[in-house]
C-alpha cells in the first residue's frame, strides 16, 4: 500500500512513474522504474549510455509505450495514450537529434504545436487564425528566434535546430516538458545560451525532466538528480550529493570529472 | 488558407477556358472538354489522397462510381429532379468513402493499395454478376443496379428541353463550375491546416505525432472530404453521357487518371490539372493508332515514373516559390 505524501510532505506530483518497465525481447531497456516529479521542480537524468534515459522518454511521451507499470500525469493514468492524446493532455518533448519538419520555414514548424497541440481537434479547419499566429511568435521570442521565422528548418545550424525544437515543444502549451540532450554537440557557449533559455522556460512555471552529459548543465538548472544504470535506477537526491556518491563515480562520472564537478559546484555556489 | 497568388491563377485559368465554346463552334472540342474537367476534378481530389494524404487508395474510381449509380438509381427509382440527386449522391459517395476509410486507413501503404482495389472490385462484381431482375420496363430485364447495360433514361438538368442542340454548352460550363470548386477545396485542403498536418506527417511522423497530430484523424477526414467532389463528379458524368455503365471500374481508366497525376506532378496544386491536360491531349493525338494508344501511354507513364518522378512541376522551371503544392519557405 502507498504510504502517499506522508514522510516528505510531497503534494500530489505532477508527474509519477511506478515500476516502469520496457523490454525489447530478452533485454530490459527500463527496469521497474520508479519516480515522482512535482509542479514546479527541474529533475536531470544522468547516466552512461545505453542506460534506458532516452526509453523512458519514449514510454512517457507515447511514441513506444511501457511494457509494463504506470505513467500518472495530474492524477490521469496516460501509460497508453498514443502521442497525440499525452501532448493534449500537456506533456511536449525535445529529441536528442535534429527533429522537426525540414521541408518547411521555421515559423511554420512552430505552427503545427500552436494549432494541433494545445487541444483535440475533432473537425480540421481550413484557416489557422490568429490566435496561433500569436502563439507561434511568442514562442518563437522565448527561444530567440523570432528574427528567424521565414529560414528553412533543414537549413538551420545545429544551436537554432536545437531551440527551434524547444520553440515546437513550448508552442503546444505544455505543463510537463521533456528535454532529451538539449545541448549535445554545442559548444561552450552555444550551451550558456540554451541555459538562459531553459532558465527562462523555467521561470514560466513549466516543469522539466531534461537528459543531458554535458554535467555542467545537468548540476546548475536541476534540482534534483536521477542517475540511470542499465536501466535502474542508482541515485536520485542532489546535484551535490552526486560527486559523493561512490557508485555514481565508479559507474558514470569518473574521479577526475567528479573532482572538477565538485569544484564546479562550490564556485557556483560561492 | 489559399493565398492571393493561388486564387489569380486560377481566375486566369477559369477565364480563358471560358472562352473555349465561344471561339470554336466544334462541338466535339466543347464535349472533350466537359470530359476534361470530369477527370480533373477526379485528379485533384485523388491527388489529395495520394500525393498530400500519402494514402495510396486505388478506390476513386469505385468512388466516383458510386456518385455516377446514386445519381442515376435516385432518377430511374425515385424520379428526383438530378439537380437534387446530385447533391444527395455526393453526400453518399462521402459516407461510402468514411466506411471504406474507416476499414483500410489503420493499414499500411501497399496494404491499403490492396484493400481499396478490392474494394472496387466487389462493387464491380456486384453490379455485373446480379441478373435478376428487380423491374421490368418495356426495355427489358432489369436488375437492381442495373447490370451490365447500367442506366440510361433517368433524369437531365434540362438543358436539352431549354437549349436544344447546344445544351452541351450549358454542360460544359456546368463542368468547369465544378472544376473550379474542386480546385478551390484543393487549395484550401493544402494550404490550410490539414495540408500542413500531412507535411509534418511526412517530414518526420514520430515529430508531428508528438505535437498532436494524430494521422488516422486528418487521413480519414481527407478521404472522407475528398470524396464529396469525386462523388459529384462522377454524378455530373452520369448526367452528362445520360447513361452510367460498369465500364467506369476498367484498370486501363483508372490508370490513365493515375497517369495524369503522374505526369502533371504528385502532390502539387497545379501539377494533376496539367496532366490531365496533356494526357487527354495525348490521347487524342494517338486516336488513330489503336491498340498502340494504350501501348503509347504506358511508355509515357513509364517514362515520367523513371526519369521525372516528381512529374512536370518537378522540372526546375515549374519550382518556382509557392507554384508547387508544397509549401516552402519563402
Amino acid at each position: 500500500m502507498e504510504t502517499a505524501a506522508g514522510d516528505d510532505q510531497m503534494e500530489e506530483p505532477l508527474l509519477t512513474c511506478r515500476n516502469v518497465s520496457k523490454h525489447f525481447g530478452a533485454l530490459a531497456a527500463v527496469n521497474n522504474l520508479s519516480v515522482k516529479v512535482k509542479a514546479g521542480e527541474v529533475l536531470g537524468i544522468g547516466g552512461p549510455n545505453g542506460a534506458g534515459k532516452t526509453t523512458l522518454f519514449e514510454a512517457i511521451s507515447g511514441l513506444n509505450p511501457a511494457s509494463s507499470g504506470e505513467i500518472i500525469f495530474q492524477g490521469r493514468d496516460i501509460t497508453r495514450l498514443p502521442p497525440d492524446a499525452v501532448c493534449h493532455a500537456g506533456i511536449a518533448r525535445t529529441y536528442q537529434l535534429n527533429a522537426g519538419f525540414d521541408s518547411m520555414s521555421v515559423r511554420d514548424n512552430v505552427r503545427v504545436a500552436a494549432y494541433f497541440g494545445r487541444r483535440n481537434r475533432r473537425i480540421p479547419g481550413f484557416r489557422f487564425g490568429s490566435d496561433s499566429d500569436a502563439q507561434v511568435r511568442e514562442a518563437l521570442e522565448l527561444v530567440g528566434l523570432a528574427d528567424k521565422g521565414d529560414e528553412l528548418t533543414g537549413r538551420l545550424p545545429v544551436v537554432d535546430r536545437k531551440l527551434l525544437m524547444l520553440a515546437g515543444a513550448l508552442a503546444s502549451n505544455p505543463k510537463l516538458l521533456l528535454m532529451d540532450e538539449p545541448v549535445g554537440g554545442l559548444n561552450p557557449k552555444e550551451i550558456d545560451l540554451v541555459m538562459e533559455v531553459t532558465r527562462r522556460i523555467v521561470g514560466r512555471g513549466i516543469t522539466i525532466i531534461l537528459i543531458e552529459h554535458v554535467m555542467r548543465f545537468l548540476v546548475q538548472l536541476s534540482d534534483r538528480v536521477l542517475i540511470m544504470h542499465h536501466g535502474e535506477k542508482i541515485y536520485e537526491g542532489s546535484p551535490q550529493g552526486l560527486v559523493h556518491d561512490r557508485n555514481v563515480v565508479d559507474v558514470y562520472l569518473g574521479e577526475g570529472a567528479s573532482q572538477r564537478l565538485g569544484a564546479l559546484m562550490q564556485q557556483v555556489s560561492a | 488558407m489559399p493565398t492571393r497568388r493561388d486564387l489569380l491563377i486560377l481566375a486566369v485559368l477559369v477565364a480563358l477556358a471560358a472562352l473555349i465554346p465561344l471561339v470554336t463552334g466544334m462541338r466535339y472540342i466543347v464535349t472533350q472538354a466537359t470530359l476534361f474537367f470530369i477527370w480533373a476534378i477526379v485528379v485533384t481530389q485523388w491527388n489529395l489522397v495520394l500525393g498530400v494524404g500519402g494514402i495510396f487508395s486505388l478506390a476513386q474510381m469505385a468512388l466516383f462510381a458510386v456518385g455516377a449509380y446514386s445519381t442515376a438509381m435516385l432518377g430511374y427509382y425515385f424520379e428526383l429532379p438530378m439537380l437534387l440527386a446530385m447533391p444527395i449522391a455526393a453526400l453518399v459517395t462521402v459516407l461510402v468513402s468514411t466506411l471504406v476509410g474507416a476499414a483500410c486507413l489503420r493499414l499500411k501503404g501497399p496494404y491499403v493499395a490492396l484493400l481499396t482495389l478490392a474494394v472496387a472490385q466487389m462493387l464491380y462484381l456486384l453490379i455485373t454478376n446480379d441478373t435478376a431482375c428487380f423491374t421490368n420496363p418495356p426495355s427489358g430485364c432489369m436488375p437492381f443496379f442495373g447490370g451490365v447495360r447500367g442506366f440510361t433514361r433517368f433524369g437531365d438538368l434540362g438543358f436539352r428541353e431549354l437549349l436544344g442542340g447546344k445544351w452541351y454548352v450549358a454542360h460544359f460550363y456546368v463542368g468547369l463550375f465544378l472544376l473550379a470548386l474542386a480546385v478551390l477545396f484543393s487549395l484550401a485542403i493544402i494550404r490550410g491546416p490539414m495540408g500542413l498536418a500531412f507535411q509534418a506527417l511526412r517530414d518526420n511522423p514520430g515529430c508531428a505525432m508528438s505535437r498532436g497530430v494524430s494521422k488516422f484523424k486528418y487521413q480519414l477526414w481527407l478521404f472522407a472530404l475528398s470524396a464529396f467532389f469525386t462523388g459529384l463528379a462522377g454524378s455530373f458524368y452520369a448526367i452528362n453521357f445520360a447513361a452510367i455503365g460498369p465500364t467506369v471500374f476498367s484498370i486501363s481508366l483508372l490508370l490513365f487518371l493515375m497517369s495524369m497525376i503522374v505526369v502533371g506532378g504528385i502532390g502539387t496544386i497545379w501539377g494533376p490539372l496539367l496532366g490531365a491536360l496533356i494526357l487527354m491531349l495525348t490521347d487524342e493525338a494517338m486516336r488513330e493508332f489503336g491498340d498502340w494508344r494504350d501501348i503509347g501511354l504506358g511508355l509515357i507513364l513509364a517514362g515520367f515514373v523513371i526519369f521525372l518522378p516528381r512529374g512536370l512541376m518537378g522540372l526546375p522551371v515549374a519550382r518556382l516559390p509557392r507554384l508547387s503544392g508544397r509549401r516552402r519557405a519563402d
